[in-house]
């Protein structure tokens, strides 16, 4: 099945970023809905664990709302990055990533598309759940529209953080070890920053100095990340 | 607490630090050297 | 002149051989001279005392540990460009001795940190980052040996070092983002308002370390190659002797 969806891009006319975008995006997204179980795991791994700290704490609503932010953005970074591995391993592990480099289509535009899709399936569902798990810790309402604003900034950049981070260890040794070793250093300043953003609202300040270096780092992510992913890929698949 | 242990182990943990790295380095060149003859040996034998 | 000369393990191993000695003998002799103008030159400081002495190593650590990194991912995006395997190795070689001087920096920062500011740790942007980059340096460790064969755990780990540069410009610039623990910056290219004498010992610490790093990155190098080129005749040669 894989590869019959590798050979049509292989034979399409107009061999573009945008073209492989679509086909990678589409591709992954039906693949997404067909099996959502992965979808699901993420979510209710997010839901879980960020319920465990109002159970493990105790309902004081003060310590609650003052740590919300924070954990709730910890609990969905985890969540985000338990969903990398399956980014690239199913296509690595049967050959389409070999064929899709293969194909006409330039590399950033089908890797973009992946990794678009992977957001769709993990960082979006999370972002949109953010707010009924923000209501468990009693966070106000402005503090919650920040919080997603700042989840649906930053949860994109650690996608496309953990694609490079998982496309370079694709095949070593070590696993998800490893994989937690490069990826969340590298998450700190977006969990710093989006956390930040919620906890200034929540205390009175403004939240958008953080936002605004969260929004730069998402242009920055997508504007180099991509080759970085490809470049990654490559040496995985030489 | 006087502050000659703050400074003690900070420049402690520095000698300590570098006096680790050298000995490691001198380690890792005697492994090097004894894969090296290891591998010659081997190659001999065949 | 030919590059290509000093790209070749042989050549670069003999080189290395009777280089690192002399790094270490300039190590030694300004690291003396950077302890007497730290100890006996400095004056007393008059809100910290004895302890700020600290600074003689901590500032020339962090700014090792920063400098020794960004040699490293330049090393790393040479041997991707030009794919070179001496080029990786010195990566490979800088790896351990940086991770060194970041934890030694996070170390007597948190030492000096107790009896002035009353606290071993504190989040603060600067030691948050600092403590990043010492992930990022085990981390590139760990994924250059994480593959059977070496030449692609040089390029997975080059990469993912060029990737996390831009941890630098956040540990640099984050004392003028946050008005945190760390003050200002102090020491600026246009000058400095420190006493001549506590800046004089941190210069000259900062090149001791400098020397250090270079003598310990060129016999790890060494020992790199005997690792790597150990079926070639030279090196066969070499342990025979």
């Amino acid at each position: 099945m894989n590869a019959l969806l590798a050979g049509h891009a292989m034979r399409a006319p107009h061999a573009s970023f945008g073209s492989g975008f679509a086909w990678a995006f589409r591709r992954d997204i039906a693949l997404a809905w067909r099996h959502p179980g992965e979808t699901m795991l993420v979510v209710a791994f997010f839901v879980l664990v960020a319920s465990l700290f109002p159970l493990g704490i105790g309902a004081e609503s003060q310590i609650l709302a003052r740590i919300g932010p924070g954990v709730i953005w910890v609990c969905a970074l985890l969540s985000a990055f338990l969903s990398l591995p399956g980014l690239f391993a199913g296509d690595y592990a049967d050959g389409s990533l070999e064929q899709m480099t293969l194909s006409p289509h330039p590399m950033s535009g089908w890797a973009s598309g992946k990794i678009a899709a992977h957001w769709v399936s993990s960082g979006l569902p999370l972002t949109m759940l953010s707010p009924l798990i923000g209501l468990q810790y009693g966070l106000t309402l402005d503090t919650l529209g920040v919080l997603a604003a700042a989840l649906a900034i930053g949860t994109p950049v650690l996608s496309l953080l953990g694609a490079a981070c998982t496309a370079l260890a694709l095949g070593a040794r070590g696993g998800g070890m490893l994989l937690a070793l490069l990826a969340l250093p590298l998450f700190v300043p977006v969990l710093v920053f989006g956390a930040g953003a919620a906890e200034a609202q929540a205390t009175g300040l403004s939240p958008s100095p953080h936002l605004s270096i969260l929004g730069a780092g998402l242009i920055l992510a997508v504007l180099a990340l991509p080759s970085a992913v490809c470049a990654a890929i490559r040496i995985a698949l030489d | 607490m006087d502050h000659t242990f703050y400074l003690a182990m900070s420049y402690a943990a520095t000698a300590i630090a570098m006096a680790a790295e050298i000995i490691a380095l001198r380690l890792r060149r005697a492994r090097a050297l004894a894969a090296v003859e290891e591998e010659r040996d081997l190659e001999t034998q065949d | 002149m030919n590059w290509g000369y000093f790209a070749s393990p042989a050549t670069f191993y003999r080189l290395a051989g009777w280089m690192a000695p002399w790094w270490f003998v300039i190590a030694v002799v300004l690291g003396i001279a950077g302890l007497y103008v730290g100890f006996v030159v400095a004056p007393t400081d008059a809100q910290q005392g004895e302890v700020y002495r600290v600074i003689f190593i901590h500032v020339p650590a962090a700014w090792m540990s920063m400098f020794i990194y960004f040699v490293m991912a330049c090393y790393g995006g040479v041997s991707l460009t030009f794919n070179t395997r001496m080029a990786a190795m010195m990566a490979r070689a800088l790896a351990p001795t940086g991770a060194m001087f970041t934890f030694v920096a996070l170390w007597t920062g948190s030492f000096w940190g107790r009896p002035t500011w009353g606290t071993y740790w504190v989040w603060d942007a600067r030691i948050t980052s600092e403590l990043v980059l010492l992930f990022l340096y085990i981390g590139f460790i760990a994924l250059a040996n994480a593959f059977e064969d070496p030449r692609r755990g040089d390029r997975a780990s080059a990469l993912l070092a060029l990737i996390g540069l831009v941890n630098l410009p956040i540990i640099y610039f984050s004392v003028h983002w946050w008005n945190t623990l760390h003050q200002g910056s102090t020491v600026k290219l246009t000058g400095t308002s420190m006493h001549v004498a506590m800046l004089w010992g941190m210069l000259l610490m900062a090149f001791s370390f400098w020397a250090y790093a270079i003598g310990a990155a060129l016999v790890r190098a060494r020992a790199i190659i005997l690792e790597r080129e150990r079926r070639t005749q030279w090196v066969r040669e070499l342990a025979a002797t």
